[in-house]
């Protein structure tokens, strides 16, 4: 499994696509974000274009990630591609889907039920993969102190960062489209020798 | 002195703790002590990046108060939310603490023997 975070327009899709495209066998696009109006359309025709042509077969899980084995299973069934053994996925992304989870009925969510509900939906989704590639927000460095609501957002997604960084292998930063590795099994974190 | 940056809710306090021995660190929470109310534990300052707020706010100065304080604790810990990654606000008083806050990181950080960078409960040791 590999976490891939940046900042918004750092490049970090599209080298989590190119690195996805990389692997051998099916490829599953799980996409999480609602389209609320135009300016989510448009970014999900972006997405979607950067995308074609690469093999991705796309999943809309834009709330309960767990499920998304079902529908990975089922297409797996159909298409006779389990034959070529488990496939690559790449889960898109972390912010959107915590935002679906926490503001998605009347009142919000509390922050560790959707900590928890992301966490475990991924660590038994990556059990029916080949690998599982996940791409996170790094929306933590802007020193604003924003309503109760938001932080509690905020505190959620840093926890499940936290949380999945610990579960994978590899945990890659992208600045400016360059990927800077955080942590690689085996051996630990590269860059820290603590 | 050991300085540690991230983002907030990156698990800095926790990588702290694990990393300098949970049983050897004193917290300050937004706190500088002072040299008589210190036992003898290893300092550890934790939101550093609130107490230079409050400071501002107290019309202080927050460089010579962090030299003063260094003086007394050479050893100590400072742990620091990085606030500069995001849009220049438009209240003055809120882009004044930012800069200033900068400055004063980047003075602490030449300083430090260590720097780390905490993200996704990650430590990078940056110096």
């Amino acid at each position: 499994m590999v976490l891939v975070i940046g900042g918004s327009g750092s490049g970090k899709s599209l080298w989590a696509e190119g690195y996805v495209a990389s692997f051998p066998g099916q490829k599953y696009y799980l996409a999480t974000m609602h389209i609320y109006d135009e300016e989510t359309r448009g970014r999900i025709e972006r997405h979607r274009r950067q995308r074609s042509g690469k093999g991705f077969f796309t999943i809309e899980q834009p709330v309960d990630i767990r499920l998304a084995a079902d529908k990975i299973n089922l297409y797996q069934e159909r298409t006779e591609s389990y034959r070529h053994g488990k496939g690559v996925a790449l889960l898109e992304c972390i912010g959107s889907l915590a935002a679906n989870e926490m503001f998605g009925g009347q009142e919000p969510a509390a922050e560790e039920a959707v900590v928890e509900k992301i966490v475990s939906g991924i660590a038994s989704l990556k059990e029916e993969l080949k690998n599982l590639v996940i791409v996170s927000n790094n929306v933590f460095e802007d020193g604003k102190v924003y309503d109760d609501t938001t932080m509690a957002y905020i505190r959620a997604m840093g926890w499940i960062n936290e949380r999945l960084a610990a579960m994978a292998d590899q945990v890659v930063e992208v600045v400016a489209g360059i990927p800077v590795i955080l942590k690689e099994e085996p051996g630990g974190n590269v860059p820290c020798t603590f | 002195m050991k300085l540690v940056i991230g983002g907030y809710a990156q698990g800095k306090l926790a990588f702290v703790l694990e990393h300098y021995g949970a049983d050897r660190c004193r917290v300050w929470d937004g706190v500088l002590p002072k040299e008589a109310d210190a036992g003898m534990e290893m300092v550890v300052i934790d939101h550093f990046h609130n107490w230079v707020k409050g400071c501002m706010l107290g019309g202080g100065c927050p460089e010579a108060e962090v030299g003063e304080f260094l003086k007394n604790f050479p050893d100590c810990v400072i742990i620091s939310d990085e606030i500069g990654n995001g849009i220049v606000p438009v209240e003055a008083f809120e882009r004044q603490y930012r800069e200033q806050t900068g400055r004063i990181l980047v003075e602490l950080a030449g300083k430090a023997e260590e720097v780390v960078r905490v993200i996704c409960g990650i430590g990078q040791k940056i110096k």
